[in-house]
């Protein structure tokens, strides 16, 4: 029997729960936030990559008619932040040296922006400029100076992880190439920049108003920073406007200016970073340089892969530990790799701190290895569909699990399918054998599959829960720590309390995230939300379903484990036709006497216990993986180089089973596939000794609603044994296989290997012209 | 953004009055979808601001067979873009309007305003000049008239006098047998052009040797650049693929590239001559068909 068969919500399309006030307008974002009395808040930011501050003249800035506050980063009193506990290496307001350009120095908050603005151009910073180290390689040349006076060789974290034995399985191939990659530096490119209102109620209460996929990081962090006990700071999460891989959840300068400035005038103080302030400050994705080096068979069986990673991880260690360990620790996925060894360095520059992406990690060292994949194939003499459906993980009978090299547990993989399907619904066959140029026009086709984790499982706080509070007219409040950035989660959450409870989606009301109220939760990135905050969402709901069981039990006399609820009844397992209503059955439990509360609480521990080890890459980083294939048409212009994916493209994801299948297929449009395809032939920083020479929207090119191509979405359903309901992650990992699909079909059409991203018009075009 | 004086004059006395009342320290503003930008950016701050958008005077397009066709400076892109006239008559125009930027940038901002600021990668000066059109300017009890192909100087400067606005485009019929299209490399449909080439080819009757031809690029110099040895390549020919090819050629060593994000000074001069013969080999077509 289908799965999808036994729900009645889940698994249905179902609208997004915040739809409305969205496309409304009522939905209200952090910079819609105006309290009574509130001032402006601006950032005075160095014009130097890398240079020691020596003095700094506030005094003109405060006799500025208008403004009301200053800060430096003495005012912090010595206080540094960090991604984790050892990592602590930035400080809110740099206080003796900047290390990136436009790193904030002080701040100053004034009755509007513009003048806010102006005091911080009457601020007065004394800096000697130091030598920038803009590349990785010269950082990481010995006697080079440091970013960092207590990291020696700049070095900001490295792995050394080895499986297997790769040389002697090189010994043993038939054939063995190594190529080198690179990534660019790319920005999210969020909708809404980073803002926050911060007030104090009273002198030791902080409340904030900020937009973050994570509000329990600015929750802990702000607490240390003011000293505050974790009881009185509240983190109000407002709407979201996008998140696109988890970046969202850093603190930026303005995130510790505006409580400071706030604390000193007694007044709530806002600050909204302009996009120029976003594009050409805040956290970007990794440049990374790849070297990687494949023994195969005659067949073209993978017997061993060995890479080299370095990355550009910027001024300050921010999250690169995590993205250097999934660029690697996922080689094994989904392929079957039984040899794997890796040397991973990620190097401090003077260039703006790199950080997480959609596709975090992942999207690096597949587009290596699925690109090179081809190369491979090409030279066997090996069909590219062929050779990935010949070293595909299997997908593993219920009840068993396949384990890679580096103890990955995999309890579904529906790869397999995916090339599958890609390859029929691209007429894949056909394709390739049609004639590739008319005109100055190519054509070509080409394929990748790739996996993802679903909910990163790190040290520190993992656990997710929920609270589900059933009113007395039979609606349902729920909450919870999980944020919905965007992908859709607060449908879901809703959607599996209703789906648990009998109810249908608008009985069920969630709450947005207050520290205050709901439970602490890391929030959204590492596409964990569905796996753990919906594990936990799933418990609460059954735990609030066992307490009205029992009210229910009573009137006919039974165990409570003999009835259900569906469709708005408790009934009698073995004879539906003993039923009570919902309504009843809620009046009859809230109002027995003495008077009853129903609060079902749920926890989920799935993201906890056996985590990864760092040192030797070993252990699950995920609950689970999902898995893709994608295959895509594009079409180049010979004489210019201009190269676009046309709409001939298929995307097939096994995402275990989809809860809200429309929302799994459009965040495989537009939060996958258009970021990948960008990822391949668009987006860039372009950066001049440490200036980023691009940053707005224009100049930074990305594709827009009009222009861009489109998908087909193919779901491959695998009921994961470790995911509520069957699920995994969905779409962050088909954002992975766009540009090693779109590489290769530029291959394919013109026979030209683009190895470093992006397929920009002039590198397409001297590429070509080398032919 | 800075503080300034705002103004919104309805007819364009009252503008030309502000003008010549407050002439260096103002600046006037019509779609503002370029000058909002450096606005914000801090790169350019007026003291005066006359907004001249609501002069509703000078939103037209009219056209008889005799003057031409006349367009205000206040029309918005969309407008020429969708005006049957214009697609009937003036084709390239509508083509070039319609991949000039996004639809919410062709629905607000104005031709004038776009010719006004003098981006040498702006679309519609090369197809003008290649149209041989001419600009009316107006300062208070005065007008003059312009060549478009004079009106620029340099990068984001044009030859307004500081009390003068443009008032009025003035594209002449073209000859009978002339051809005019423009093609731009762009990453997707409404980008800037890395580069553009305006073409123009006027055919004679009798014998379909080409009897003018005129060549605008975009984004190839510091202004629009008009390239006349490449027109000499053409004029006086029986035109072919190789004559269209030779022109890109020699239009691409008068063309004066500079690198920046979106390209090198190198592939831009490639591109030159692959625009060049593209836009033309369209316009021969369009000569042709008469």
């Amino acid at each position: 029997m289908a799965k999808e068969e036994k729900h009645s919500v889940i698994g249905h399309p179902m609208p997004r729960v915040d739809a409305r006030a969205k496309v409304t307008g009522r939905a209200k974002y952090a910079a819609d936030i105006e309290l009574p009395d509130m001032l402006w808040g601006k950032i005075k930011r160095s014009p130097y990559a890398h240079a020691r501050i020596l003095n700094i003249d506030t005094s003109k800035a405060e006799r500025l008619p208008g403004v009301k506050a200053v800060t430096t980063g003495k005012d912090f009193g010595g206080f540094r932040w960090g991604w984790i506990g050892t990592t602590r290496d930035e400080e809110p307001l740099a206080v003796t040296k900047v290390r990136y350009m436009y790193e904030g120095v002080a701040a100053v908050a004034a009755i509007d922006e513009d003048i806010a603005e102006e005091a911080c151009e009457l601020i007065e910073v004394e800096y000697e400029p130091l030598p920038g180290l803009f590349d990785p390689f010269e950082a990481m040349k010995e006697g080079a100076l440091l970013v960092h006076e207590d990291r020696p060789g700049n070095i900001t974290t490295e792995y050394h992880w080895n499986f297997g034995d790769v040389e002697k399985a090189f010994a043993e191939s038939y054939l063995v190439r190594e190529d080198n990659f690179k990534t660019p530096r790319m920005a999210k490119g969020y909708i809404e920049p980073p803002a926050i209102v911060a007030y104090w109620p009273d002198t030791d209460h902080l409340t904030v108003w900020i937009a973050k996929g994570s509000p329990y990081f600015p929750y802990r962090i702000l607490a240390r920073c003011f000293n505050l006990p974790l009881n009185k700071v509240r983190v109000i999460q407002p709407f979201i406007g996008a998140d696109f891989g988890g970046t969202k959840n850093d603190m930026v300068n303005g995130d510790f200016a505006a409580p400071m400035l706030a604390k000193k005038t007694g007044k709530p103080v806002k600050i909204v970073y302009t996009q120029f302030e976003e594009l050409a400050t805040c956290l970007r994705r990794h440049p990374v340089w790849i070297t990687i080096k494949t023994g195969v068979t005659k067949d073209g069986i993978l017997n061993a892969i060995q890479t080299r990673l370095v990355a550009d991880g910027g001024a300050y260690t921010r999250m690169s530990p995590l993205s250097l360990y999934l660029m690697g620790c996922c080689m094994t996925l989904p392929y079957k790799l039984p040899n794997f060894k890796t040397d991973a360095y990620c190097i401090f520059t003077n260039n703006p701190s790199s950080a997480a992406m959609r596709g975090h990690g992942i999207y690096h060292t597949r587009f290596a290895a699925d690109v090179q994949m081809d190369m491979i194939a090409e030279e066997l003499g090996i069909d590219p569909v062929e050779i990935r459906l010949r070293n595909a993980i299997e997908n593993p009978e219920p009840g068993e699990i396949y384990h890679t090299v580096n103890k990955l547990t995999v309890g579904s993989c529906g790869v397999k399918e995916c090339i599958e399907k890609v390859a029929q619904a691209i007429n894949w066959q056909e394709r390739k054998e049609a004639e590739k140029i008319d005109g100055y026009l190519a054509h070509g086709v080409g394929v990748a599959a790739g996996a993802y984790l679903s909910g990163a499982r790190l040290t520190g706080h993992n656990a997710a829960a929920a609270v589900v509070r059933i009113c007395e007219d039979g609606t349902v409040n729920l909450l919870t720590g999980a944020s919905d950035v965007g992908q859709g989660s607060d449908t879901i959450m809703s959607a599996i309390v209703a789906e648990v409870l009998g109810l249908e989606l608008k009985d069920v009301e969630i709450k947005r995230v207050d520290t205050d109220y709901t439970p602490a939760d890391p929030g959204s990135f590492g596409s964990r939300v569905t796996v753990y905050a919906g594990d936990a969402t799933k418990r609460a709901a059954e735990d609030a379903k066992r307490q009205l069981l029992k009210f229910a039990a009573k009137e006919f006399g039974i165990k409570p484990e003999a009835m259900d609820i569906k469709d708005k009844k408790a009934f009698v397992k073995a004879d539906h036709s003993k039923s009570i209503p919902w309504l009843k059955l809620v009046k009859l439990a809230c109002y027995t006497t003495p008077g009853n509360v129903i609060i079902g609480k749920g926890v989920s521990t799935r993201g906890v216990g056996q985590v990864p080890n760092w040192e030797t890459g070993e252990e699950d980083v995920g609950a689970n993986y999902s898995f893709t294939a994608e295959a895509n048409e594009v079409e180049v212009d010979l004489e210019t180089g201009v190269v676009k994916c046309t709409d001939n493209s298929v995307i097939a994801h096994d995402c275990g089973f989809p809860l809200n299948p429309p929302a799994v297929e459009t965040q495989v449009q537009g939060g996958a596939y258009h970021q990948g395809v960008a990822a391949a032939l668009y987006e860039e920083f372009k950066m001049d000794n440490g200036l980023t020479t691009n940053p707005n929207l224009v100049d930074y090119t990305r594709p827009r609603a009009y222009e861009a191509p489109m998908t087909k979405v193919i779901h491959v359903i695998t009921n994961d044994p470790f995911g509520p309901f069957g699920a995994k992650e969905a779409s962050e990992g088909s954002c992975c296989t766009a540009p090693p699909a779109v590489i290769n079909a530029i291959h394919d059409a013109t026979g030209i290997w683009i190895k470093e991203l992006p397929a920009q018009p002039e590198k397409v075009f001297w590429a070509l012209k080398q032919l | 953004m800075r503080e300034f004086e705002y103004f919104a004059p309805k007819t364009v006395k009252e503008a030309l009055s502000l003008l010549s009342q407050y002439e260096e320290e103002a600046e006037i503003i019509a779609g503002g979808q370029s000058l909002l930008v450096i606005m914000r950016q801090g790169l350019f701050t007026p003291k005066y601001l006359i907004d001249v958008k609501g002069i509703s005077a000078l939103d037209y397009i009219n056209r008889d067979e005799g003057k031409g066709l006349r367009i205000g400076a206040l029309t918005i892109h969309r407008a020429i873009e969708k005006s049957p006239i214009i697609q009937r008559h003036f084709k390239v125009l509508s083509e070039m309007e319609g991949n000039l930027a996004t639809i919410q940038t062709r629905n607000w901002g104005t031709i004038g305003g776009n010719l006004c600021h003098g981006d040498p990668a702006g679309d519609p000066a090369p197809v003008f000049i290649a149209l041989m059109a001419k600009l009316k300017l107006a300062s208070l009890g005065q007008e003059r008239i312009m060549e478009v192909e004079e009106f620029s100087k340099d990068y984001l400067e044009v030859a307004l006098e500081p009390n003068e606005m443009l008032v009025e485009i003035q594209v002449p019929t073209p000859p009978p047998n002339t051809g005019t299209a423009y093609e731009k490399l762009t990453v997707m449909k409404g980008d800037m052009g890395i580069v553009g080439a305006a073409v123009s080819i006027t055919l004679s009757s009798e014998d379909g040797v080409c009897k003018d031809a005129r060549i605008a690029l975009s984004n190839a110099s510091s202004i629009p650049l008009r390239v006349r040895e490449a027109e000499r390549q053409l004029i006086g020919k029986v035109l072919n693929d190789d004559l269209l090819a030779e022109a890109g050629q020699v239009a691409s060593e008068e063309a004066e590239t500079t690198s920046d994000v979106h390209g090198s000074a190198e592939y831009r001069r490639e591109m030159v001559k692959v625009f060049v013969r593209r836009a033309a080999r369209k316009a021969l077509e369009r000569a042709r068909a008469g």
